[in-house]
């Protein structure tokens, strides 16, 4: 064992220098006075960032100068931004999603339209709410988070109370025998409307549809390049691990807490719904990140720019990452039209650090990544992660195929370093506690390994898959054919279904 | 680049037999009877979102968790298993049961190794963005949890001697206080967990709103004048706009109102009779806190508020 654990800390180290090598690392300058916790970010035309700051400021950086300026203030926790082609910024904040425009054009918003507020606040601090992400057709869609039974709700509320539950409203909002009662309301809970649900706005705030229910704290809103709506969720009740989920009209994505809101619920408390019943009604998660290894509060999707990172990741999702310093790539498959995900790190071990909250690409191709804490372990500011255009090792594509998998490489490997790749399986127990240990894990043995002709595509043949479990490949020893490291050399693929 | 043949290559040792092939993380789960398990993976994966070396986050530092359990690894395995709430304003820990008694020992082992002869940061006392340029502008306007008003509250400070709360989820003014404007430390320094303090004394306190027998109201937003609010709601069909400003000597504030289109009969709005304000109308018939206005007067008109 101990050889491993020098092993495993030279490699560690290697890497960090390994990222430094190809990516600079930088903080930009913070707003004077202002608590820099970012909230939601988004790049506009003329190349300033805007960017949403914890305590409700919206500031324009100019990347060209480093200077800041205010647009406009006062907004309760912004977690998501769209900035419009007109120039008015859509910032989703904890009570409405808000249409900020600057009418007599002096540079500050003098609008705060409100675009849709057609949700209820139970007064629950940890009802966070996240979007836009836009649809092709103009659509806005926003998912809201769920409350914590860290606290109870507000006397006061703005909405509509849901009866079902095992509390009344009396004892929801009662501190004095909140004690008494947070056992019964369920860890996480639901009790004012869509909380947990994602919901389809008209491109005027007009019309509201409840489009999909089920998440818990869903931190992270946004289509990828194919046009997916992808949404992150963060582990604890009801979430094993962190997941990552495609979402579709009427799907239900595992946190029960939503479902007294779904149309024609029969009106049992969920948390007294047989959890076989609830997993078999819950979409499963088209990747997911294991919790300590990969990431532990995974952020908001971003689709990667052609030149911010080599080409094969061009068109890839990005995805942040709160509590472990690292980012995480997405490395999309589809089995039988069943979207499924590897999901990998990049810029863990590197200067990047923790907090990593929101991400905007730069014209120039610089990465912004905006960092917030939270109360929670993190980081604030921004860091500037700037590629130096040269090539380097990295895993660009995984593929389930019969039996195992295929890997896509950047460049031709060392086959000397094949046999140091190890694989291995676990799934997790679906249930109301919080997280779950793995479950049923398995060393998968590699029973063959074949690589391709110019040396970039490896085939792994592992005798089967297992459907239902989370694929690990530890690929920490693989080497370029030049001797190069691999720049993200752990992959952990969801399989959901098995190609035959 | 060198072209190369198709490698193929053999039979490998399943890993289960061969160690040095897994990385620590596998050998600690896999085996968690046969060698004590690595603690330092279990505590990255269980514990380091909440508990950081030597300042408090979201539990106690590692440091302040040594000065509590040093020698007492059975009591820490107890708690670990089943939390209770220990102290004011932290979350309670969920149980970490799933770790396993051997697990968690482990965890303690690291705990204590990685805390030894460290020294706890010093806290931040206070708000280090107490004199942030944008928070101590007046007028200015913050949405923000508030004492004795709904979740979707917005702050107002008018000038430096009054302020006021109004509630966008119910579409009125809730109250106005003189003094100071808010503390919002409470509910910044963590994530909303606490609502914002008021810095000063309670003036008028509005029961309901004025308009609260003309149809169901609905919050559009606002506009910022200098700084100053202009509160934008439907009543019914008609469109109500309702802008603060402060007065021009003393403490209290001035509200205008537009209502568009204008009523088809006398419009009555009723204000709450409080002891702490005296109200006066530019327009209409003020009987008391009754204020009759006729269709073309309900157009547009001002309220002032003076305030002891």
């Amino acid at each position: 064992m101990k050889s491993t654990i020098l092993l495993l800390a030279i490699c560690a180290s290697a890497h960090a220098s390994v990222w430094s090598e190809h990516f600079s690392f930088e903080k930009i300058p913070n707003p004077p006075g202002t608590d820099p916790q970012v909230g939601a970010m988004d790049m506009m035309k003329d190349g300033r960032i805007a960017v949403a700051f914890h305590r409700g400021e919206v500031m324009f950086y100019d990347p060209s100068d480093s200077s800041w300026s205010l647009f406009a203030s006062g907004l309760q926790e912004p977690l998501g931004m769209l900035v419009d082609e007109d120039g008015s910024i859509l910032v989703m904040q904890r009570a409405e999603l808000t249409r900020l425009k600057d009418t007599d054009g002096d540079g500050s918003a003098d609008e705060y339209q409100t675009v849709f507020d057609g949700f209820g606040m139970s007064g629950n601090y940890h009802e966070f709410a996240y979007g836009p992400a836009r649809d092709a057709e103009g659509n806005l869609f926003i998912v809201l988070g769920v409350a914590s039974n860290g606290a109870p709700m507000a006397k006061e509320i703005r909405g509509e109370f849901s009866e079902i539950g095992e509390v009344d409203r009396e004892g929801m909002t009662s501190g004095a025998t909140w004690g008494k009662n947070k056992g019964k309301a369920g860890r996480m809970y639901a009790r004012v409307n869509w909380r947990g649900w994602v919901l389809k706005i008209s491109p005027d705030g007009s019309k509201m549809e409840p489009y999909a229910s089920g998440f818990r704290s869903p931190n992270g809103i946004g289509f990828d390049a194919a046009g997916r709506l992808l949404i992150t969720d963060n582990q604890g009740d009801w979430r094993p691990t962190s997941p990552l989920y495609d979402v579709k009209k009427g799907g239900f994505y595992g946190h029960p807490a939503s479902l007294v809101w779904k149309k024609d619920w029969d009106g049992r408390f969920p948390l007294k719904v047989p959890v076989k019943e609830l997993d078999a009604l819950q979409q499963p998660a088209a990747g997911l990140f294991p919790q300590g290894e990969l990431a532990n509060s995974p952020t908001w999707p971003v689709v990667v720019p052609k030149g911010a990172l080599p080409d094969g990741m061009t068109g890839q999702t990005l995805i942040g990452e709160m509590n472990q310093p690292t980012l995480v790539r997405v490395l999309d498959d589809e089995v039988d039209g069943v979207f499924q995900t590897a999901l990998m790190p990049i810029f863990s071990g590197s200067p990047l650090g923790k907090g990593n909250n929101r991400i905007v690409f730069g014209k120039d191709g610089s990465m912004y990544v905006g960092k917030t804490a939270l109360s929670w372990a993190g980081d604030n500011g921004i860091a500037r992660v700037k590629w130096d255009g040269k090539p380097f090792l990295s895993l660009d594509a995984m593929k389930a195929v019969p039996g195992g998998f295929v890997l896509k490489f950047s460049q031709a490997l060392d086959p000397e370093t094949l046999e140091k790749i190890s694989v291995a399986s676990h799934t997790y127990e679906y249930r109301s506690n919080y997280g779950s240990p793995k479950k049923d894990e398995k060393a998968m043995e590699v029973k063959k390994t074949k690589l391709s002709a110019d040396g970039k595509v490896l085939a792994l043949d592992l005798g089967e898959l297992r459907e239902g479990y989370l694929h690990f490949v530890d690929m920490t020893e693989l080497k370029s054919a030049s001797g190069g490291a691999l720049l993200g050399d752990k992959a952990w693929y969801q399989v959901i279904k098995t190609p035959k | 680049m060198r072209t190369r043949d198709v490698y193929m290559l053999g039979p490998r040792v399943p890993a289960t037999i061969s160690m040095k092939h897994i990385p620590i993380l596998f050998a600690a789960a896999l085996m968690p009877l046969a060698a004590a398990p690595d603690g330092e993976p279990l505590f990255t994966t269980n514990c380091s979102a909440c508990h950081l070396l030597d300042q408090m986050v979201v539990g106690p530092s590692l440091v302040e968790i040594r000065t509590l359990y040093n020698g007492k690894p059975d009591e820490f395995v107890k708690w670990c298993v089943a939390p209770g709430k220990k102290r004011e304003n932290v979350i309670v820990m969920p149980a970490m049961v799933h770790v396993g008694e051997e697990g968690l020992r482990a965890i303690y082992t690291h705990i204590m190794k990685v805390s030894d002869g460290v020294k706890a940061q010093k806290q931040e006392e206070g708000d280090r963005y107490v004199a942030s340029p944008v928070h101590t502008a007046r007028p200015q306007v913050q949405r923000i949890f508030m004492p004795d008003a709904g979740p979707a509250a917005i702050a107002v400070a008018l000038d430096y001697g009054t302020s006021l709360c109004w509630d966008a989820g119910s579409c009125r003014l809730r109250y106005s206080w003189t003094g100071g404007f808010i503390d919002g430390y409470p509910y910044w320094r963590a994530n909303g967990s606490s609502v914002a303090k008021l810095n000063g004394s309670i003036g008028y306190v509005e029961e309901k709103s004025p308009f609260a027998d003309a149809g169901e109201r609905k919050f559009l937003g606002y506009s910022v004048k200098a700084g100053l609010p202009i509160f934008r709601y439907k009543v019914g069909v008609a469109t109500v706009t309702e802008g603060y400003s402060p007065v021009e000597k003393g403490k209290g504030f001035v509200r205008s109102f537009s209502v568009s289109p204008a009523p088809d009969a006398p419009l009555v709005l009723n204000f709450s009779n409080d002891e702490n304000a005296k109200i006066t109308s530019d327009t209409g018939v003020l009987d008391g806190t009754k204020l009759t206005l006729t269709p073309a007067e309900a157009s547009k008109f001002t309220l002032t508020f003076s305030l002891k």
